[in-house]
């Protein structure tokens, strides 16, 4: 657990205490919240997780690197980014990956391509994003982070 | 009939589970690996989402509307930007951790462009996760990378607010009178039906209004305030 979530956790312990002594109650309210809140979410969030496992095994992040590396600098961006959507890998793994890709001489602005819409664009976060902002929020979101993304690689091809 | 429409409900559920099945009949060897690699999502899913539905649930119940939409709302502006920025930046988790969250946030007066900055900024700069890059990819590379990002948010998220109006979100679309529930929200945990059996009930595992004559306001006030995905709304007939 990093530091980060112990904070969160930490934070919301104390805040849980304060609002058991000022009141029982509202207190006891907002656990059952929390409660509907899980319930309601569970079986979205468990088909990601297990959607994401799937993608991992079908398209291993090293072979996605191996194909980057082969293409032509626009076919590897424009692939990047959208393979970027589709899979969602954790933070230590895609860094030392999108790493070892520059290292080796891949173009840079693949490379931010991909790193940039791994994490902020989500075909399997969609349904559940969908859910709960509706589709036109989603769609515009998702749609807007792809095409940001792609000009950010541009950028840094240009800067670095 | 109701087959159909459960399917149609979970439809994402019903496919990830069918890629397993085939999966398991094709290559059972890829499917115990992937069971594997999902793991680590559940480990992580487990560690931040109570926390942020029990964190999400009390800043409902004790940060009042005025606050929120004092430093989040549509006239909190660059201080608006700056907070969201904040929240996203300082979170932990993977970004649907920040929609139970943001959903709140958006009730209670949070402004659509600052909706998407949170839930942007909660996805990709994260101090963990910089910090992250910095080593892998050197600090240049990470900071302009952090730069151009925080740029790129600023301008989609006020891209967006020109497109997405406030009641193209769900539970957004409650402006006629009366009281409402946002089926398609509702996940139909039974706290209104239990708060105020007299006017919700239950059918088909989503509430209900029954038909009513008179509301007790503070009884349904509470109802209100237990939904925990806000799906209910009641509005005071406008008498001109």
């Amino acid at each position: 657990m990093d530091v980060f979530t112990l904070a969160i956790w930490v934070g919301t312990l104390i805040f849980l205490g304060i609002s058991l002594a000022k009141d029982k109650v509202k207190t006891k309210q907002a656990l059952k919240m929390a409660l509907g809140m899980g319930k309601g979410m569970v079986v979205s969030i468990l088909s990601i997780v297990f959607a994401i496992g799937l993608i991992l095994t079908l398209l291993p992040p090293t072979e996605i690197a191996a194909f980057l590396s082969t293409q032509s600098a626009l076919l590897a961006t424009v692939g990047g980014a959208l393979l970027g959507t589709i899979t969602l890998v954790p933070a230590f793994i895609a860094f030392p990956l999108v790493g070892t890709l520059v290292n080796a001489g891949v173009s840079v602005v693949p490379s931010v391509a991909f790193l940039t819409t791994l994490t902020m664009v989500g075909i399997v976060t969609f349904p559940l994003e969908r859910k709960a902002f509706g589709t036109k929020f989603t769609a515009i979101r998702n749609g807007l982070s792809f095409l940001f993304a792609i000009a950010i690689a541009l950028v840094m091809g240009v800067m670095i | 009939m109701t087959i159909i429409k459960k399917i149609k409900e979970n439809l994402f559920l019903v496919i990830v589970a069918l890629a397993y099945i085939i999966m398991f009949i094709a290559k059972p060897v890829m499917g115990i690996e992937s069971v594997k690699s999902s793991g680590y999502y559940i480990k992580e899913m487990l560690m931040i989402m109570p926390v942020i539905f029990v964190l999400t649930a009390l800043l409902d119940m004790w940060v009042p509307k005025e606050k929120i939409t004092q430093y989040l709302g549509k006239d909190a502006k660059a201080k608006g930007v700056f907070f969201s920025f904040l929240v996203g930046s300082i979170s932990a988790g993977p970004v649907y951790a920040a929609f139970p969250m943001c959903v709140m946030l958006h009730k209670k007066g949070a402004s659509i462009r600052n909706v998407v900055i949170i839930l942007s900024s909660w996805a990709v700069i994260k101090i963990p996760m910089l910090i992250n890059e910095a080593k892998f990819l050197g600090l240049k590379f990470m900071a302009i990378r952090w730069a151009l990002t925080i740029i790129a948010i600023i301008i989609f998220s006020w891209i967006t607010v020109k497109i997405i109006k406030d009641k193209d979100l769900p539970g957004e679309v409650l402006t006629q009178a009366g009281l409402h529930i946002n089926r398609d929200a509702c996940m139909g945990c039974t706290l209104c039906a239990k708060t105020y059996p007299e006017v919700f009930e239950m059918e088909n595992k989503k509430a209900l209004v029954k038909p009513n004559e008179a509301l007790d306001m503070e009884k349904l006030g509470n109802a209100i305030k237990s939904c925990p995905v806000k799906a209910i709304s009641y509005n005071e007939e406008k008498k001109l």
